[in-house]
This record gives C-alpha cells, sequence and structure tokens, in this order.
C-alpha cells in the first residue's frame, strides 16, 4: 500500500468536487433542504389528541387528608398535548380506541398512590406504581408525544412530593425525555445524507471513471486497487464528516436542537458510515454500464434506507416481519449511534457495538470493492 | 525461452473471448525492442482488446504474454508501460495541468519532476494556454493530445497508443510523429494502432489484424513489395482476400 499514490486519489476527488460547483451545491444543500422541509413539517408539536382517563387509585388517608398521587399526575399533564376526559371502565375505553375515536388510555392501577409510597418504604418495586399507556400504535410520534408528556408528569410530581419511588410507565419504548421531532430527526438526517450521496456520489464517480475510461488508464499504472479504493475512502469520509457537520450546524443555528453528547463522536461514526457507502457505491457501479443505468439504483437506494433505518420512526416500531431487514442496512446502525450520542449523551463505551458493525460492514464492502476492481469483468 | 526477452511484447496463442464472440483468436505477436510496430485493421479486428490484454485490463482466456521479459500479469512492469486508451479517458471536472498532476502522482513522481515534464509536455501538445482550463472545455483533438501527454508523463519503456492522432490536426500530428521518432531514438518500444494508412508507413513494421488474428506482418515495403501493389490499403486487401 502507497498512501501517496492513495492520496493522489483523494485529491482528485477533492480537486473534481471543487471544479463542479453544481455536485458541491448538491452535495451541502440538499440534505439542509431535507432537514428544513422534514423539520418544520413535523416541528408543529402534537397537540390535542384525545385520551381517556381511567384512575383506579383510591389514593392514601392520611391525618392530614387524602392525598392522591395519581390526581397529581395528571394535574402535571400537558392540557396541550391532551384533550383529557375520565372514564371508570377500562374495556368500553379501549373500545373507543379501537373505534379510532380515542388515541390511547393512560390507566391508574388501584392502590397506585398506597403502592408508590409504601414501594418506596421498603424499597421493593410493587407491580403496581406502573401506569399503563395503551395507545394507537400506528402513529408512533403521537404515541411518543403523550408517554414523554407522561413521563415529564410523573418527574415533576415526584419531585414535588419528594417521592423517590419507581413510578414508571409500562409499553415502553420511550426516547427523547424533552425532545422534539426535531432532535430525534436531525442526527438520522445526518447519517441519511451522508449515506445516500456518498453511495450515489461514489457510484456517478464510478460509472464515470468507467465509461471515460480513466478507470482503465487509472489500472494501467502501478496504483493498486487498494489503493484506489483507499484514496476514494479517505475523500468520502472526509466529504462526508464536512457535509455532517454543515448539516448540524445548520440544526443548532435554526431548529436550536438538542445536543447531549460528544459531537465529534457523532462525527466519526458518520465518517465511518460514508467509508462504507464509498465503498458500496464502488459496488454498485459493477451493476451498471452508464450513467443512465446507475441513476435507476436512486430509488433502490433511497427507500430501503428512508423506510428501514429507523430515521422518521425507530425501528421498534417497523413491523417484526421486516424488521430483520432494517439489521441488514449499515445507515441503521449509524443512525442510531448518532442519536444515542446526540440525545443521551452516550460514549463509546455503549455505542460500540454499533460501531463495531460499522466496522465489519466497511471491511467487508471494502475488501469486496477492492476484490471486484481486481476481477477486471469486461 | 522462445526469446521473450528479446522482444518488447511476445504473445504466444493469446485468446479472448466476449461473450460468444472472439475478440482475439490465437495471437502470436512480436515487437522488437526499441521499434516501432503498427498494427493495422478493419473496426472490430480486435486490436483495442488486444493493447487491453497487454495491459493486464482484461484477462485472456487462453496463452501467455511477455513484455520487456516480463509475464504481463507482472504489476512491477506498469511503471515502464504507457497506455494511451481509445477513448480520451481524462477527468472532465479536472483542468488540463491537474489531469497531468494527477497520473504524474500516480506514477509516483516527485512534484519537481512532474512540474519540469509537465511543462515540457505541454509545450508538445501545444496547450500551454489552456494550461488551467477544464477538460470540458477543450476540443476533441485537444483532448486527445492531452491524452498522449498523460501517457508519457512518466517516460515509459513502452508504448501502446491506440490511435492517437485521431482527430489531431494535420501540422500536429507531423509533430506527434517526430516526437514518436524522438522517443524511438531513446530506445522506446512503441505499438500503435491506426485506420490511417499514410501513418503506417512511418512505422519499421506493420502488422495485419484480422478476425483477432495476424494475417501477415512485415516492414511497409517489404508488404507493398510482396503484394506488388503501391499502397498498403491495397496490400491490406490482398492479404485479406488470401492474395
Ligand atoms: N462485451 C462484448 N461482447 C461481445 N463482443 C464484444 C464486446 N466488446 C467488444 N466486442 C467485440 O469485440 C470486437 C473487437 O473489438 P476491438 O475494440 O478490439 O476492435 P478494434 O480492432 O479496436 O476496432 P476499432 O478499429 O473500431 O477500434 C468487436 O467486434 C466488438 O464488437
Ligand atoms: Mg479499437
Amino acid at each position: 500500500m502507497n498512501f501517496k499514490r492513495a492520496f493522489a486519489v483523494t485529491k482528485r476527488v477533492f480537486k473534481n468536487v471543487k471544479n463542479d460547483k453544481r455536485t458541491l451545491g448538491l452535495m451541502l444543500f440538499a440534505p439542509i433542504l431535507v432537514m428544513l422541509v422534514f423539520g418544520v413539517a413535523f416541528s408543529g408539536d402534537i397537540s390535542d389528541v384525545n385520551v381517556i382517563i381511567v384512575n383506579n387509585d383510591q389514593g392514601l388517608e392520611t391525618p392530614n387528608g387524602t392525598i392522591s398521587l395519581s390526581k397529581d399526575i395528571i394535574s402535571n399533564l400537558n392540557t396541550t398535548v391532551m384533550t383529557m376526559r375520565y372514564m371508570d371502565n377500562e374495556k368500553s375505553a379501549i373500545t373507543l380506541v379501537e373505534n379510532g375515536e380515542e388515541y390511547a388510555v393512560i390507566i391508574f392501577p388501584k392502590n397506585f398512590t398506597t403502592n408508590a409510597y409504601s414501594g418506596f418504604n421498603n424499597s421493593q418495586k410493587s407491580s403496581n406504581t406502573y401506569i399503563t399507556l395503551k395507545g394507537d400504535d400506528t402513529i408512533p410520534n403521537i404515541k411518543n408525544t403523550i408517554q414523554g408528556d407522561i413521563i415529564s408528569g410523573i418527574t415533576t410530581t415526584m419531585e414535588d412530593k419528594g417521592v423517590k419511588s419507581s413510578v414508571s410507565l409500562l409499553d415502553e419504548p420511550i426516547y427523547g425525555k424533552d425532545a422534539k421531532f426535531i432532535d430525534f430527526f436531525v442526527p438520522g438526517v445526518m447519517a441519511f445524507a451522508a449515506f445516500l450521496l456518498t453511495t450515489l456520489l461514489t457510484l456517478l464517480t464510478f460509472v464515470s471513471e468507467k465509461t471515460s475510461g480513466t478507470l482503465e488508464r487509472l489500472l494501467s499504472t502501478p496504483i493498486s486497487e487498494s489503493e484506489i479504493v483507499t484514496g476514494y475512502a479517505i475523500a468520502f469520509g472526509i466529504i462526508g464528516t464536512i457535509q455532517a457537520g454543515f448539516l448540524l450546524t445548520i440544526a443548532i443555528l435554526i431548529f436550536d436542537i438538542m445536543v447531549i453528547g460528544n459531537v465529534l463522536l457523532a462525527f466519526l461514526v458518520v465518517a465511518l458510515l460514508a467509508i462504507v457507502s464509498q465503498a458500496l457505491g464502488i459496488l454498485l457501479s459493477s451493476l451498471a454500464k452508464k450513467e443512465s443505468q446507475a441513476i435507476q439504483f436512486i430509488p433502490f437506494i433511497i427507500l430501503p434506507t428512508f423506510l428501514l433505518s429507523g430515521i422518521f420512526w425507530p425501528i421498534q416500531a417497523i413491523p417484526s416481519w421486516i424488521r430483520p431487514f432494517s439489521y441488514l442496512i449499515p445507515p441503521t446502525y449509524a443512525v442510531n449511534a448518532a442519536r444515542n450520542v446526540f440525545l443521551k449523551g452516550w460514549g463509546l463505551d455503549k455505542i460500540w457495538p454499533d460501531v463495531m458493525i460499522l466496522i465489519i460492514f466497511a471491511a467487508i464492502f471494502l475488501i469486496l470493492a477492492v476484490l471486484y476492481l481486481k476481477k477486471r469483468t469486461d | 525461452m522462445d526469446g521473450e526477452d528479446e522482444f518488447a511484447v511476445f504473445t504466444s496463442n493469446l485468446i479472448k473471448k466476449l461473450g460468444n464472440f472472439i475478440a482475439v483468436n490465437n495471437l502470436n505477436l512480436k515487437v522488437k525492442r526499441g521499434e516501432i510496430y503498427g498494427l493495422l485493421g478493419p473496426n472490430g479486428a480486435g486490436k483495442t482488446t488486444t493493447i487491453k490484454l497487454l495491459c493486464n485490463l482484461t484477462k485472456p482466456n487462453g496463452g501467455k504474454g511477455h513484455l520487456l521479459g516480463k509475464k504481463f500479469s507482472d504489476n512491477t512492469i506498469a511503471s515502464n508501460i504507457g497506455y494511451m486508451p481509445q477513448e480520451t479517458a481524462l477527468y472532465d471536472g479536472l483542468t488540463v495541468y491537474q489531469n497531468i498532476l494527477f497520473f504524474g502522482e500516480v506514477y509516483g513522481l516527485s512534484s519537481k519532476k512532474i512540474r519540469n515534464r509537465s511543462d515540457e509536455l505541454l509545450k508538445f501538445i501545444n496547450l500551454e494556454k489552456w494550461r488551467d482550463e477544464l477538460v470540458e472545455n477543450l476540443s476533441g483533438g485537444m483532448k486527445h493530445r492531452l491524452s498522449l501527454a498523460c501517457t508519457l508523463i512518466h517516460e515509459p519503456k513502452l508504448l501502446f497508443l491506440d490511435e492517437p492522432t485521431v482527430g489531431v490536426d494535420p501540422e500536429l500530428k507531423m509533430s506527434f510523429w517526430n516526437y514518436f521518432y524522438k522517443l524511438k531514438s531513446m530506445n522506446t518500444t512503441i505499438l500503435i494502432t491506426t485506420h490511417y494508412m499514410e501513418e503506417a508507413h512511418h512505422c519499421d513494421r506493420v502488422g495485419f489484424m484480422k478476425d483477432g488474428g495476424l494475417i501477415t506482418e512485415g516492414s511497409p515495403t517489404e508488404l507493398l513489395h510482396q503484394t506488388n501493389t503501391d499502397s498498403l490499403e491495397d496490400a491490406f486487401i490482398k492479404f485479406s482476400l488470401g492474395r
């Protein structure tokens, strides 16, 4: 491996991009446009969701009167988000959700207050300190908003009353406490943009290397196949990171998004994804003889990523029979890792499984790309 | 053994199939060191395919070949070879100089060497004024000239030129040939394909290629003599009809 030769390829890619203002513009502004469109469309925070509260809790009699933790929690719920009404019968409440008239039922169990306090006293988790949320799962964003609101209601109440009990909400998944959709969305869009643009750019660049004959000229020189692939990988790793940085800056300036974790770590993940993507681009180029054919691949690259990698909704919200496909596509891991870094503040110690899998993807794809070039297909 | 060392290009029974089509059929090509060898033949005769095989850009289905005494699949000969593809094969998005620079770097030349060499070559191809122009803005002939410059950047010992003078104006064509002679005088071997019969006269030897094989070879005067004709065109027709 001669890195000087590999860097020559890297520099060449950069010069090409620099001389081609249109590609440069596309690379930087397309993802921002996507983010703005989706960000604005989805940032209308969810409101006026009809929910039913079934409160089976009788409260707790104390010398100072009856205390009811459930009522306190309910009073701390956000009335803008939820339009609440009360029912006693759980079954008929659920029927209303089934009929689509209501979105969800929030159920407080019997002895909720008592158990919450005793649970605090003997520090033993009692199953009856769980609030159950039975909702319409088909619209995850709404459900997430409701969940988030209940959680914050619980937290506020517990802090007010000084109760350190294990009251929690049944039926996860819960993510992004206080997070707006855009917070959830930006890390996904960063990974998506890096994946898409790098794959497409490499695919098109490589197909044009083939059609113009430059690839053959290159292969007649002392440069090795692995040096070519390395040169490309470095170039697109850097391009992907710059692009992600640009996107993030805009996201912070315009949407004031939540960034808890280490931004550099998130960039590392995106760069890694870009390297995976460029190798994928080279591999895909083997299927296309000319640019017009390569363009036909675009839907096949975009759609699965768009639908399966968890950019817009969590993988947990994808039907379980289709979920294995999510784990077959690299952006899934990058989206997950970037999101965990941004929103949960996780470090490498926690996101390493995702990073590991990305590295494995990169290794496999890079090796395949080199082998493809070595094969000298006619 | 069969004298691979003595020849710059030596192939024995080289075969290349493209789909069901046999593009190169038992080709035995011998190019002596330091000579200019012209490969002539109609469209589809297999000239380009032969050069691609020699440059290890495609794998043969049979036979073997040596370049400068080494197997042509040997990676170490790449730095001694210059390949000018039939298509222009340049980066349209880079400037004239950036293209030369890139190929210079790929051949591992020092930046000083590249600078000197590119000045020299730009003068030769008469593109000094266009140095910083994007290749996409050049005319077809200019691109061809640049393509040749990129092939020559590392002063290769063995040159494969696939129709190097297509679309190049007559004046420049002359200067190309003068340059080829100069290279020859420095002991460079040149394998060149062309459709221009008048150019074939400039070669030391020419080979007539048809249907993937050589039908005959020899110096231009020999071939004219053998067929009793006064143009290589007629000679080719006579040979291809089996005299
Ligand atoms: N993928 C392919 N499948 C089948 N046949 C092919 C393929 N690629 C090339 N050919 C055929 O191989 C033959 C040899 O082509 P080649 O380019 O070597 O000819 P050439 O002598 O260089 O012709 P020209 O003078 O037009 O440049 C042609 O007839 C061409 O149609
Ligand atoms: Mg040809």
